[in-house]
């Protein structure tokens, strides 16, 4: 990516004060620049739960995992993020308004492909959905009752029991029922309550 | 068809174009809203300190209203 083009896109992200949109943009411009060096990131955690729902629950960060390779060097990751302009490091760094952490290798269970999101830079690879929302559930449960992740689970389950987002249920109920997570009562609960109060066929019924 | 049937989904096997992705912010959020009406960012975090310091005392930019989106 030419230095101008980025220059622009540092700009136009700097000026836009829709924090999902914002997020959305860097996290473009982010996984572009990496891509051109044959570095593919993963929006995880509440960044992606934000760009699947808009719930209005994100904060000013962004949050990567590296999909490949599985390690990166701190002078790897400085001297690309210096492209962004970006100040800090060598795990997070202030560019444009937001801040960018890079978490380290993506640690998921999904088989389902990660979600896409064509941004106006680059691809945005987002972490499964299905794998957000047994880790949420799992959350709203274990250690102890967690409120905040019981609605981040809600609002996963409901946009994709409505189809806006694209759920593939019967990896919800499996991953459910791995080892890992181990939440099979409890997801299928929650994904019937929330069905039943949008009156939506529930389909963990006949998932899997 | 109803409006909401005519909104873009964020697809599994193909990526959601940004134009899709835009037209699709509203009708998310209200269903995000509808089943989880209390949902705000959280109070605190790991990046609580960094984050207040930059955002003036909030831990992010605020959030565009839903009719707006």
């Amino acid at each position: 990516m030419k230095a101008e083009t980025v220059r622009a896109a540092l700009a136009d992200i700097a000026a836009d004060t829709d924090p999902t949109r914002k997020a959305a943009k860097l996290a473009s411009l982010c996984s572009a620049v990496f891509r051109e060096r044959g570095i593919e990131l993963v929006v995880v955690g509440g960044s992606a739960i934000e760009l699947l729902t808009d719930g209005a629950y994100t904060s000013g960060d962004v949050d990567f995992c590296l999909l490949r390779p599985a390690a990166l060097s701190l002078r790897e990751r400085q001297g690309i993020m210096s492209q962004l302009a970006a100040q800090g490091g060598p795990r997070s760094w202030q560019v444009a308004g937001l801040f960018v952490d890079l978490l380290g290798p993506l640690e998921g269970l999904a088989r389902t492909p990660l979600r896409r999101l064509e941004g106006p830079y680059g691809v945005v690879q987002i972490v499964q959905p299905e794998e957000l929302l047994v880790e949420r559930i799992l959350v709203s449960v274990y250690p102890g009752p967690n409120l905040a992740a019981r609605d981040c689970a809600r609002t996963l389950a409901a946009v994709g029991l409505r189809g806006e987002v694209q759920m593939d249920w019967a990896e919800v109920k499996r991953l459910a029922g791995v080892p890992e997570y181990g939440i099979v009562p409890e997801c299928e609960s929650l994904v019937r309550e929330v069905a039943d109060e949008l009156k939506i066929k529930n389909p963990l019924d006949s998932a899997g | 068809m109803s409006s909401r049937s005519k909104t873009p989904s964020i697809p599994l096997d193909r990526p959601v174009t940004w134009e899709e992705w835009l037209r699709g912010r509203r009708a998310r959020r209200e269903t995000s809203q509808q089943v989880a009406p209390g949902m705000t960012r959280r109070d605190t975090g790991p990046s609580d300190r960094r984050l207040r310091q930059f955002f003036h005392g909030r831990r992010g930019l605020p959030f565009r209203p839903t009719e707006e989106l």
